[in-house]
This record gives structure tokens, C-alpha cells and sequence, in this order.
């Protein structure tokens, strides 16, 4: 992985001190990250962590009971908020017409974001292409494999070319070898200057990340590079697994999470 | 094209595929309709015949046979029993075995051939009163009819000119000649289906738009809420419209429903009463979590809807501060149309007021559901 790019100003992605709460259970705790333009940031951490909580706050389909969240120097809950034609998101769930085809949804996609003819024709054939979904063209989408899903689902989140794209738990469920074409997938569009912030329950996952922040029962414990992070607590970053542990031990006072 | 105009159609024809797609919303939207038409058209019939009737005949003379005889003789009494008293009588009625018996008291010929008023004693099952109603009208009539036939014999006897009743009723019946039921309840029942298709599927469609997180995946892309409801309704209000012309032509095929007025004034109360079904559709999804909350949503909605229609029983019949409520359904305005229209050649100079108050209707709940789809949505 390629290091970070420098930051040319304002971050793309901005939490500050941001809470949210589903009664009685808080999700996230005073939350503050900032994710530069052209970065991978991971948010890394268990299930229940608030990782979910956090994306859709990013996309803005949730508001934060406190606090602020910035998506493009913009609210994104805010009704005439542009943000949206600037924002691709792949959630956790299969959230796609699977009573359409492949080709269908991701027409419907296209169309919803005003593409013309020759420009959904010219990305289509492109997307097609780096997911190697080409050959099921016809197919509706709940026949799709698991990860097949997945990389329809980005297909088409990144149909009108978005300058931050949003993942949840892409590779949950996925097998290995689809995983790591997914992550490769996911570099060529970092290389095109895309903005990234991938949530994952996957420590060594984190690696593959510029920053990752650790987030754990809705508080971030820790947040920097995965080298540094390993560094920091005297182990090898391909055992970030190690170093999340470390921190949620220090966190519980001595206790293993 | 406007960017607009191009998500609007895409939702539509996203919304046919869809629905082509699945044969059950297809079965429902088409097929149901139409058979339940089929079945409800022949099922729902207030022509009461053939009423089961016990006869207690303590009397046993010529005189009393032949009342019996003549009263038995139309079709709307039939004979059930020959029973020896009257507590026979009452257990056959108790049993649901005979809804009328006649009594025929010892001295019946007597008091008939000495004119001093001879008594028949009805006991009628008052548990179904348009059964009994009936039964003890056909009764009434027969004593009406003996009572002149014995004045017209008497004033022949005494050879004097029989003298004529005071006023006679001649009745003439308009529009529905026969009195047949299905000409009377067949637009009723479209009326009825189409409610239940179109509010069913556009509860159930939305609930399942966001049950299966699809929803979530249209609010991160720039369609406006106030698109998308109209991409979703296009397609049912067309469906809608088809429905009528569908469950009209069954309706003048096999029951006889007459087609008199216009035709064009059908179709646009159709459409304004469609958009009612689904904005009251659209406003229940917007309170429901699941499909299933939609479902039942829809269901508590519809059943008070169609019984405060005018549908099955009269407004006319009911109590003022219920007939009230019924100028908030639409359902009574679409089937006033309907039957104004159809059966009477009513034009709009006679029906707008039915028309505008659809439109009123049609136009408030479409304003309140998208109010509450765009601040669910948003």
C-alpha cells in the first residue's frame, strides 16, 4: 500500500465530538476523526463497536445527537445538501433490487444520478470490466454469488464517480479470493484520487488502510497508520490483532475485551 | 430531457418490472379482482325468497287451506313444515329450521265467512331482520288483498258497484327495473376492490422498499422523495384505471350492470379516487416499520372505509353522527359516482360535487403522506 497523500486543506470526512444513542444504548461516544482527500481510512473494530453508526452518519442517513458531521464541508442530512452527487456508499446489507439484473440496476443507478446514454455506457463497460461481472450481464442480482453482490453493489456506487466512497463491511461474507480482488479493486480507484473509508471487523485488514481508527463500544481508542500502531505496542503490523487487544486491554483496566 | 423527468421514469419503469416480475402482485392486481367481482356479484344478494315457513293449522277448514294454499303459492314463502301447535311452531324457529310460522286459530273460517275479522298469527324470527322484514310483509300484503276481495264480494252480493280504494299506489321503478341486486352492488364491489388492491399494494411496496434496506440506498443518491412517490404511484394509478374498465365490463356482461353515462367522467373519478387508495397507502407505509405492520395498517383502514361507504348498507340507514363520518371517505364519493353515472346517466352538472370532493381528498392525503414520506426519508 501506498503511503497516505498530503492533505490539501479541509479533510473530506470530519466527526467532531460527534455522540449518537438508540435509547438507551450509546453508539458513539464522542467520536472525532478526519479523513483527507485521496486517503484509505479504515474503522476498524467488533461487532457493536459503532462502525455502522458511523458510516451512516458520514452518508447522512442518520442525524448525531451531538456534535458535528462534515462530509465535503457540508452536512449531509441537510435537504438541499449537494453532497449526494459526491458520495458513494456500499452498505453492510444487500440493499440492491435483487428482482433486477445486473444490467438493470445498474441502469436504474445511473439514471437516478442523470448519467447520459454514452457516458452509462462508456462506465458500465469500465465497471464491468474491473468487477469481471461482464459475463452476468442478465443475471438478477439475488442469484449472485456473495461476492459477486458486493462488487455490484459497487459497481454501482461508483457509477457517477464519487469523490468519497463509504463502505461497510464490504468484504463480510465474502470469500477470500473475491475479498482480495475487492481491496485490489479498491487501489485502483485511491490511485484515480478517490477518498475511502472502509469499515471492517477484520484486523488484518487494517494494513491495508493509510489510517485506521480503533473503535471500540463507541469510543475511538487509537488512530494512526497501522505501522505506527504496531510499532507503538512492539508488534508486527501483519499482527494488528495484537495491538487491538493491547488497547482494549489498557482501556478496560487490565482486562481482555 | 430534464434530469428530473429521467429518474421519474426510471422509477417507473422500475416499479413495472418489478411488478410484472412478481406473479403474485400480478395475480392480485388482476385476477383477484376480477374473481372476487365474479363471486361477490352472485354472493351479495338482498333479494330475499324462498323463506322457510312452518304452518300451525288449528283451524283445518277449506278457508284456512286455502289462505295457507295462496300464501305459500309466490316464491317468497316456502313450506317448511305442517306443525300441530304453536310451541312446534316456535322450536322450528328456535332451531333455525323456519324463519316465519303461520297460526291458524280454531275459529279462522269462522270469523271469516261472518266478516268479524279474522286473525293469522305470525311469528317471525327477528334475528335476521331483512328476512323477517320481508316475510312479514308478504304476509301483510296477502291480508291487504283478502280484505279488499272480501269488500269487492260483499258490495257484489248486495249488488251494489264495488267501491275503489281512497289512493292507489302505482309504483314505477326507475333505472333498476327488475330491483336486481347486482346492478346495485357490482360497482360497489369495484369500487371496494380497487381500495383493497391499490392501498394494500402501495402500503406493502413502500414497507417492503425499506424493509429490505433498498430505501436506504435511494436516500445516498440526489432523487428527490417527491420523485420517487410519484415514480411509484404512475404505475398503480394506470393499473388502477384498467381495473375499473375490467371489473365494469364483467359487471355488464354477466350481471347486466347498465353502461348509460359517460364514460370519460368514470375514468377521471377513477383516477382521482386511485390517488386517494394510494396516498392513504402511501401515508399507512409511512407509519409502518415492516410489511407486516403495513398489512395490517391497510387492513384496520379498509374495513371501516368500505362499511361507511354506502357499499353494502345505505348512509341514508345510519345514525346522523356516523353519516358525518362518511363524508371523509372517498369510497362513498367514488361509489356515488359510479352508480350515478352508470346506472342514472348522471353527467359532472349532477356529480361534481362527488368529483370535487375526491379531488379535495385525493389532494390533501398525497399532501400529508409525502409531508411524512419526505421527513422519514429525508
Amino acid at each position: 500500500m501506498s503511503a497516505a497523500p498530503e492533505g490539501d486543506g479541509a479533510p473530506d470526512v470530519a466527526l467532531e465530538e460527534v455522540r449518537r444513542s438508540f435509547g438507551a444504548t450509546q453508539a458513539l461516544r464522542g467520536v472525532s476523526l478526519a479523513v483527507g482527500r485521496g486517503e484509505v481510512y479504515g474503522l476498524v473494530g467488533p461487532d457493536g463497536a459503532g462502525k455502522t453508526t458511523a458510516i451512516r452518519l458520514m452518508a447522512g442517513l442518520l442525524r448525531a445527537d451531538g456534535g458535528r458531521v462534515r462530509m465535503l464541508g457540508e452536512d449531509p442530512t441537510h435537504p438541499r445538501s449537494q453532497v449526494r452527487e459526491s458520495l458513494g456508499l456500499v452498505p453492510q446489507r444487500n440493499t440492491l433490487y435483487g428482482d433486477l439484473s445486473v444490467d438493470e440496476n445498474l441502469h436504474f443507478f445511473s439514471r437516478l444520478f442523470g448519467l447520459s446514454k454514452e457516458d452509462f455506457a462508456a462506465r458500465r463497460e469500465r465497471l464491468l470490466d474491473i468487477t469481471r461481472l461482464g459475463r452476468f450481464t442478465g443475471r438478477r442480482a439475488d442469484a449472485l454469488s456473495g461476492g459477486m453482490y458486493k462488487k455490484l453493489a459497487l459497481a454501482c456506487a461508483l457509477l457517477h464517480r464519487p469523490r468519497v466512497l463509504l463502505l461497510d463491511e464490504p468484504t463480510n461474507g465474502v470469500d477470500p479470493v473475491s475479498r482480495r480482488e475487492l481491496w485490489e479493486l479498491l487501489y485502483t480507484l485511491v490511485h484515480e484520487g478517490m477518498t475511502l473509508v472502509v469499515s471492517t471487523p477484520y484486523m488484518d485488514e487494517a494494513a491495508r488502510c493509510h489510517r485506521v481508527g480503533l473503535l471500540y463500544a463507541g469510543e475511538l481508542i487509537a488512530e494512526g497508520g497501522p505501522r505506527e500502531l504496531a510499532r507503538r505496542h512492539g508488534v508486527a503490523a501483519s499482527n494488528f490483532e495484537a495491538v487491538f487487544l493491547a488497547l482494549v486491554e489498557r482501556r478496560n483496566g487490565g482486562r481482555a475485551a | 430531457m430534464h434530469p428530473l423527468v429521467v429518474q421519474y421514469r426510471a422509477v417507473v419503469v422500475k416499479e413495472v418490472r418489478q411488478t410484472v416480475r412478481d406473479k403474485r402482485v400480478m395475480a392480485l392486481l388482476t385476477l383477484v379482482p376480477l374473481v372476487q367481482l365474479f363471486v361477490l356479484g352472485f354472493a351479495v344478494n338482498f333479494d330475499v325468497r324462498h323463506v322457510p315457513t312452518a304452518v300451525v293449522d288449528r283451524d283445518g277448514t277449506v278457508e284456512s287451506r286455502d289462505h295457507a294454499r295462496t300464501l305459500l303459492a309466490g316464491d317468497t314463502l316456502d313450506l317448511k313444515a305442517e306443525v300441530r301447535d304453536e310451541q312446534s311452531a316456535e322450536e322450528l324457529v328456535e332451531r333455525g329450521e323456519a324463519s316465519v310460522a303461520l297460526v291458524f286459530p280454531p275459529d279462522f273460517e269462522e270469523h271469516v265467512l261472518r266478516g268479524s275479522g279474522a286473525r293469522v298469527q305470525a311469528l317471525v324470527d327477528g334475528s335476521d331482520p331483512v328476512r323477517s322484514g320481508v316475510a312479514a310483509d308478504a304476509v301483510a300484503r296477502h291480508a291487504a288483498l283478502r280484505a279488499s276481495q272480501h269488500l269487492r264480494e260483499q258490495a257484489r252480493v248486495r249488488g251494489e258497484t264495488p267501491p275503489r280504494p281512497a289512493v292507489e299506489l302505482v309504483p314505477r321503478v326507475l333505472y333498476n327495473p327488475e330491483l336486481a341486486t347486482a346492478v346495485y352492488v357490482v360497482p360497489g364491489i369495484a369500487a371496494m376492490l380497487l381500495l383493497i388492491v391499490t392501498t394494500i399494494i402501495m402500503a406493502m411496496g413502500l414497507a417492503r422498499e425499506r424493509e429490505s434496506g433498498t430505501m436506504e440506498q435511494l436516500q445516498v443518491t440526489p432523487l428527490r422523495p417527491g420523485i420517487l412517490m410519484a415514480g411509484k404511484v404512475t404505475p398503480f394509478l394506470l393499473i388502477g384505471l384498467v381495473d375499473v374498465g375490467l371489473a365494469l365490463s364483467v359487471g355488464a356482461w354477466v350481471f347486466g350492470v347498465p353502461l348509460r353515462g359517460n364514460l370519460g367522467l368514470v375514468a377521471l373519478a377513477t383516477l382521482l379516487y386511485v390517488l386517494s387508495t394510494l396516498g392513504t397507502g402511501l401515508l399507512i407505509a409511512t407509519l409502518s416499520r415492516t410489511q407486516q405492520q403495513a398489512f395490517v395498517g391497510g387492513f384496520l383502514f379498509m374495513l371501516p372505509a368500505v362499511l361507511l361507504s354506502g357499499v353494502m348498507t345505505p348512509v341514508r340507514a345510519m345514525p346522523d353522527w356516523l353519516a358525518w363520518v362518511t363524508y371523509l371517505n372517498p369510497v362513498r364519493y367514488y361509489v356515488e359516482v359510479l352508480r350515478g353515472a352508470l346506472l342514472k346517466s348522471a353527467g359532472l352538472p349532477d356529480l361534481w360535487p362527488q368529483v370535487l370532493l375526491l379531488a379535495v381528498f385525493g389532494a390533501m392525503v398525497m399532501a400529508v403522506a409525502s409531508r411524512r414520506f419526505r421527513k422519514t426519508t429525508a
